[in-house]
């Protein structure tokens, strides 16, 4: 922000120095510049804050403590039903399994217990990597048949110490963890972005064989209902 | 990754046991979050998977004779799965799948021309002209595993693909990697209170579709039952859902020639 | 410096070349692309876990297991549930819809008192304790049988407690809305000397012949007949059907016999003539297990019932009449049954002894493939309440409804006398009415007359979950909650022959500030105080059912439903110990004759003759998936289409979907015609269902109801409702 103040003197003491011309060619390049400046700023610092808003989650959750106490690691909370589906954030019934008392004097617990676990409240927790309504994303197929790691999309979320915030898109409703938190959309690592892209890459990769007529890769259905 | 066997599956609808009760219509209504409206009695217009038809052979009274005719998607095999909708459109909203012959439609990715609806023989896509509306409360019975289609896209029967895929999770989360017939039935099927559907992988001898039908495999899977027939068969479309009949008229019928005879 | 034009382009090719750079455009453009895919006002139904429970289907007198998918808290679908002997994986298209009850917006959320014409929410305190005032008043005024209760079923504990009320109250009139099976039981008591339903083994049967019964329209439990009718194809056995109009069972059926309507007695009786006077009965069975051949031989073997004469009155020919007779004879297993459409007007009691009989000649009576008698259960034994002397004198009137009277001694429920008997006398016999089912405001016949005699009851109250007709007319609702928010024993699966108790569960706590009926029934008994309340020792309505059920309890609590699968018929249990096919009691009856349609045919050239389909109902109305299933033969926009055939529509100049008014003796209404050859010429068909005055906006107003067109008919023999139809006259309109 500070870029346009330390130039201003140099740009002011153009016209007196040059000719008509040359300052009107510099007074284009420089409107040029502004103009440039402008939007780049609008484009990586605005428009991203603009479009994201951000929630607190309720409470803020330390899953690596949680990994060091539990036996089986993420699994001990995130596991799979007996009707095959996925269980994702733990219900309160699970939690009250250790808390249905504080264990410690974190005020963290202690208001958790007071809000959450007393009235019986469910918590709404905001779930990083929901996907939109019309994905089908099974998540024993990726876990148990295809043997891959919670990681790989959720990246390392069981050594956090702290619940980042959430952020929604306000246009779509999304998480940001979807379009992922480069704005640019770059990705460094598997977990970085979860659009529809980045599954089939990784189908590519892992030679899931395509049934699709159209498009010779997987069939519509695999990933949508 | 090895993928198990490809499945081929398909229906055979008795048309002497159906008796045209609508069990199977509701029962689609209600696991695919068909939407309803006040006035759904242009049948043109109304959203339904599955319709019954009430077919006459045309003959006065007394010789008078019906027969009902449940309709679901035919899921076309075409040639080589180039069904006649999947090779129309514009926006690969629908697509043939190869593991198991299965058209599917997917509502985000259609923008509604159209146009599969005009390639589609039999009738069986339908173009949401309004926004589905529930009334305030009803729409607690909602199924999650199947998507609410907004207005301006097309929809049309998946042969309940998301019982397939809740089918698969439990086998998985089971460790297995195959279903038995009975894990994955279709809405209809399992609703019937006749007992007129039948639904498995046609690929499968030992499966109930295959040894009722007989499909010949090599020939785009023409029926090998001189009972069961298949809709406008003359048109190559190849599809999955076949129907058993002992009356020659319903079978002249199911071919669109019943005037000329 | 100044800022010309030129600067200002500059500035906006910089600008450009500024977003092009940034994410801006791409990114916006994929947000918008994704907004324009997902409406926010598109609903999304929430995930979670699935799980299944399994209920017993109380939506009809079926008692079909239920398998009900639930997501969390929410009910999302109902599946029939495989190992349920009475429908094996079925469901019809009301017990599929079933969540469409549970979640209507027009569910009667607390108690209503109709104060000027309309409903206020009251407390249940309240409700309650005004109804006990006025039942208070008239047993303190001595007329406790001034209070009448109508219900849909008489069994289970429900009705049971409701009955038991009224005895200790000390009135007789506990009403059961009618049925086919008033027609049955009352034939099987007097020909086998059985209280019993008749169940039907027609999964067995080999040859099935239906006189009127619409048998994939709703008649018995559809899922059960349904695989029946499926099992007897595959046996390789034949399905005939008599019928006017090409039902939906006639088109399935293997042979149609387009009779003329109102003649299947006559059909029946014809048919014994045919089987007696060629000697085709079957012998040994007649011989060692029935009784009072004679008889029947002097009744059936009269001139009227000749082939000639039979085909003269059905309309068919002598030679069909003889050859269906022997064809019925030859058969394995013949079965015969009747029970017009489906099976909600009980018909003549003659008609249905004559096919009890035909029955009993072939020997398909209590055997494999025949009509069973399948006894009441018998779970529920409390003890006699005690009764005082208010409640001894009151049992003692006769009943409102002439039911047991001299006249009509065989009969238990006579539902449709009910309205004459109201309009006699400048006070109504009739003081407080409750409704727990059936919906009469709808369902009975007779028009505008039943309406104004129902009116004459100065006070109604309802049990209907929904704002029905009754609802609608009633002075209280008192709303129970739907078959998925309570405990229910379920005895008996109406025409399944054997006997099944299901147990309907609460699947998902209930909604609204309901209540069960029967849990109404216990404090009022409450209030009342005395004898009334000494004869209800239950808490509750759960508590109840759990001590009655005793050790069973807990298995119908597992399971949810018992079965006696070894079930084996009892003897007979006449003074004969065999069939009778005459006795006193039977000759006290009314002679057979055929009833005609009521109006004169002379101003009423045509008959209007109703009919029943699966994707509408009598008391329930409909939820909105059957409206919108409901074909567009029968509803077009708002209006009603009645079917005729073609010329009878040349005659009355009237083209395919034209506007047209019906008029009968009971009434007139607008609708439109449906040209079809499944029709006799002569005759209207017309859907039962439609013209609701309440209910949801999807069925609410359209099309007219045909119980407002037609009439009541007594028969002569039993008092039972009998009516099958109208003389009538269509009109272009």
């Amino acid at each position: 922000m500070e870029e346009p103040k330390s130039s201003a003197p140099s740009s002011r003491s153009e016209p007196g120095q040059g000719g008509q011309g040359d300052g009107a060619g510099g007074a284009i390049i420089l409107f040029f510049i502004l103009g440039l400046a402008a939007s780049l700023l609008v484009g990586w610092v605005a428009f991203p804050a603009l479009l994201y808003s951000e929630k607190r989650q309720p409470v803020d959750f330390n899953h690596a403590l949680h990994n060091e106490i539990v036996d089986h690691g993420c699994a001990s909370c995130h596991f799979f039903r007996a009707d095959g589906g996925f269980s994702g954030a733990p219900k309160l019934a699970q939690c009250i399994e250790c808390h249905r008392e504080a264990n410690s004097d974190d005020p963290e617990e202690i208001r958790f217990v007071e809000e959450y676990v007393k009235p019986g409240r469910e918590v709404p927790w905001l779930v990083y990597a929901r996907q939109p309504d019309c994905v089908f994303f099974s998540h024993a197929a990726h876990v148990r048949l295809g043997g891959i790691d919670c990681a790989v999309c959720h990246g390392p979320m069981g050594e956090s110490t702290s619940l980042r915030p959430y952020q929604e898109n306000r246009i779509t409703g999304y998480s940001r963890d979807i379009w992922g938190w480069n704005i640019a959309g770059i990705k460094r690592n598997s977990w970085d972005r979860m659009k529809m892209d980045d599954c089939a890459e990784c189908h590519a990769q892992a030679r899931v064989p395509g049934g699709s007529v159209q498009t010779q890769k997987d069939g519509c259905f695999v990933c949508h209902k | 990754m090895d993928q198990p066997k490809n499945k081929r599956y398909g229906m055979v609808i008795d048309l002497d046991k159906c008796t045209g009760c609508g069990a199977c219509m509701v029962a689609c209504m209600a696991e695919n979050n068909i939407p309803f409206r006040d006035d759904d009695t242009d049948k043109l217009l109304s959203v339904s998977w599955m319709h019954v038809y009430r077919l006459s052979n045309g003959k006065p009274f007394p010789q008078a004779e019906e027969c009902f005719l449940p309709r679901p998607c035919q899921h076309c095999e075409g040639e080589h799965g180039h069904s006649p909708c999947v090779s129309v459109c514009p926006a690969t909203a629908t697509d043939y799948d190869m593991h198991t012959g299965i058209v599917s439609q997917i509502y985000t990715r259609c923008f509604g021309c159209r146009y599969c609806m005009a390639a589609c023989p039999y009738h069986v896509r339908q173009f949401n002209w309004w926004d589905p509306v529930w009334p305030e409360g009803m729409e607690r019975a909602l199924n999650p595993d199947v998507s609410v289609r907004m207005r301006g896209v097309v929809e049309k029967c998946s042969f309940c693909y998301s019982r397939y895929q809740t089918a698969l999770n439990r086998a998985y989360v089971e460790g297995r990697r195959e279903l038995a017939e009975e894990e994955y039935q279709t809405a209809c099927a399992q609703a019937c209170p006749a007992g007129a559907i039948v639904f498995g992988d046609l690929n499968n001898p030992r499966h109930r579709v295959h040894r009722i039908v007989q499909p010949d495999l090599a020939h785009g899977g023409r029926p090998r039952n001189p009972k069961a027939f298949r809709l406008l068969e003359r048109l190559g479309t190849h599809p999955k859902v076949y129907y058993l009949t002992g009356r020659d008229w319903v079978r002249r019928a199911g071919d669109n020639e019943v005037q000329k005879s | 410096m100044k800022i010309d034009r030129r600067s200002f382009l500059a500035f906006v090719l910089g600008g450009a070349a500024g977003t092009a750079l940034s994410p801006l455009p791409w990114k916006l453009t994929d947000d918008i692309s994704i907004w324009t895919q997902n409406w926010p006002w598109t609903p999304v139904p929430p995930k979670g876990e699935t799980t299944y429970v399994d209920s017993t289907c109380t939506l009809c007198p079926g008692g079909c297991g239920i398998r009900v998918r639930r997501v969390e808290d929410r009910v999302v679908k109902i599946e029939g549930r495989n190992d349920h002997p009475v429908n094996r994986g079925g469901i019809c298209p009301l017990g599929a819809a079933g969540a469409q009850l549970l979640y209507s917006p027009w569910r009667v959320r607390q108690p209503l008192k109709k104060m000027d014409g309309r409903f206020v929410p009251v407390s249940w305190e309240q409700a309650i304790g005004e109804i006990a005032g006025v039942l208070r008043e008239l047993r303190e005024a001595g007329t406790p049988e001034a209070v009448a209760w109508i219900a849909d079923t008489d069994r289970g504990t429900t009705a049971e407690l409701c009955r038991r009320f009224l005895t200790v109250y000390g009135s007789p009139n506990f009403i059961r809305t009618p049925c086919a099976q008033d027609a049955w039981e009352t034939a099987l008591y007097l020909t086998q000397g059985q209280r019993a339903t008749a169940g039907f083994d027609l999964e067995r049967a080999t040859f099935l012949l239906s006189l009127g019964s619409g048998l994939l329209e709703g008649w018995g439990t559809p899922p059960f007949v349904f695989r029946a009718r499926g099992a007897l194809k595959d046996n390789n056995g034949r399905f005939v059907q008599a019928e006017a109009r090409l039902s939906k069972t006639a088109a399935k059926a293997d042979q149609w016999l387009p009779i003329l309507p109102g003649s299947e007695g006559t059909l029946a009786f014809g048919l014994i003539h045919v089987l007696l006077k060629e000697g085709r009965e079957r012998k040994p069975f007649v011989a060692a297990h029935t009784a009072g051949l004679e008889e029947l031989k002097r009744q059936a073997l009269q001139e009227a019932f000749s082939p000639e004469a039979v085909a003269q009155a059905t309309g068919l020919e002598a030679k069909a009449v003889v050859e269906l007779a022997r064809a019925f004879a030859a058969a394995e297993r013949p079965l015969a049954v009747c029970g017009r459409g489906a099976g909600r007007v009980p018909g003549g009691l003659q008609e249905t002894l004559a096919v009890h009989f035909l029955n009993a000649l072939v020997g398909s009576v209590n055997v494999e493939g025949g009509v069973i008698a399948v006894p009441e259960p018998e779970y529920i034994r409390w003890p006699e309440p005690e009764m005082d002397a208010v409640a001894s004198k009151g049992m003692q009137t006769p009943r409102v409804d002439g039911a047991g009277s001299e006249r009509y001694p065989h009969a238990r429920y006579l539902l449709n006398r009910l309205p004459e008997a109201l309009l006699q006398g400048d006070r109504p016999a009739v003081r407080v009415l409750f409704v727990s089912g059936g919906n009469p405001f709808y369902s009975l016949a007779g028009g505008e007359r039943t309406e104004k005699a129902l009116a004459r009851i100065p006070l109604i109250v309802s049990f209907s979950p929904f704002l029905d007709e009754t609802a609608a007319a009633a002075h209280y609702i008192l709303p129970a909650p739907t078959h998925l928010e309570r405990w229910e024993d379920v005895p008996g699966a109406a025409g399944y022959p054997k006997p099944v108790v299901g147990l309907a569960r609460p699947v998902v706590p209930p909604r609204f500030a309901t209540m069960p009926t029967a849990d109404v029934v216990l404090r009022l008994a409450r209030r009342l105080g005395g004898p009334i309340r000494a004869a209800f020792p239950w808490e509750s309505h759960e508590a109840c059912l759990r001590q009655t059920l005793g050790p069973a309890w807990e298995t119908l609590r597992r399971k949810g439903f018992a079965v006696e699968e070894g079930f084996k018929p009892q003897p007979f249990e006449t003074a004969s110990r065999k069939f009778e096919f005459a006795n006193a009691d039977l000759k006290r009856l009314a002679a057979f004759r055929p009833l005609p349609a009521p109006g004169d045919p002379g101003a009423f050239k045509l008959t209007l003759v109703p009919f029943d389909t699966l994707r509408l109902t009598a008391a329930l109305g409909a939820p909105p998936f059957l409206v919108k299933a409901l074909e567009s033969e029968i509803l077009l926009k708002n209006d009603i289409r009645v079917e005729i055939h073609p010329q009878t529509a040349r005659d009355l100049g009237l083209a395919d979907g034209a506007d047209a008014r019906i008029t009968t003796p009971q009434g007139s209404a607008r609708v439109k015609v449906y040209l079809t050859e499944g029709i006799r010429p002569g005759l209207v068909g017309m859907a039962r269902g439609l013209g609701r005055g309440a209910h949801d906006r999807y069925l609410a107003g359209k099309g007219v109801s045909a119980n407002r067109l037609l009439a009541l008919v007594e028969d002569p023999s039993s008092g039972l409702e009998a009516g099958w139809g109208i003389r009538a006259r269509l009109e272009r309109a």
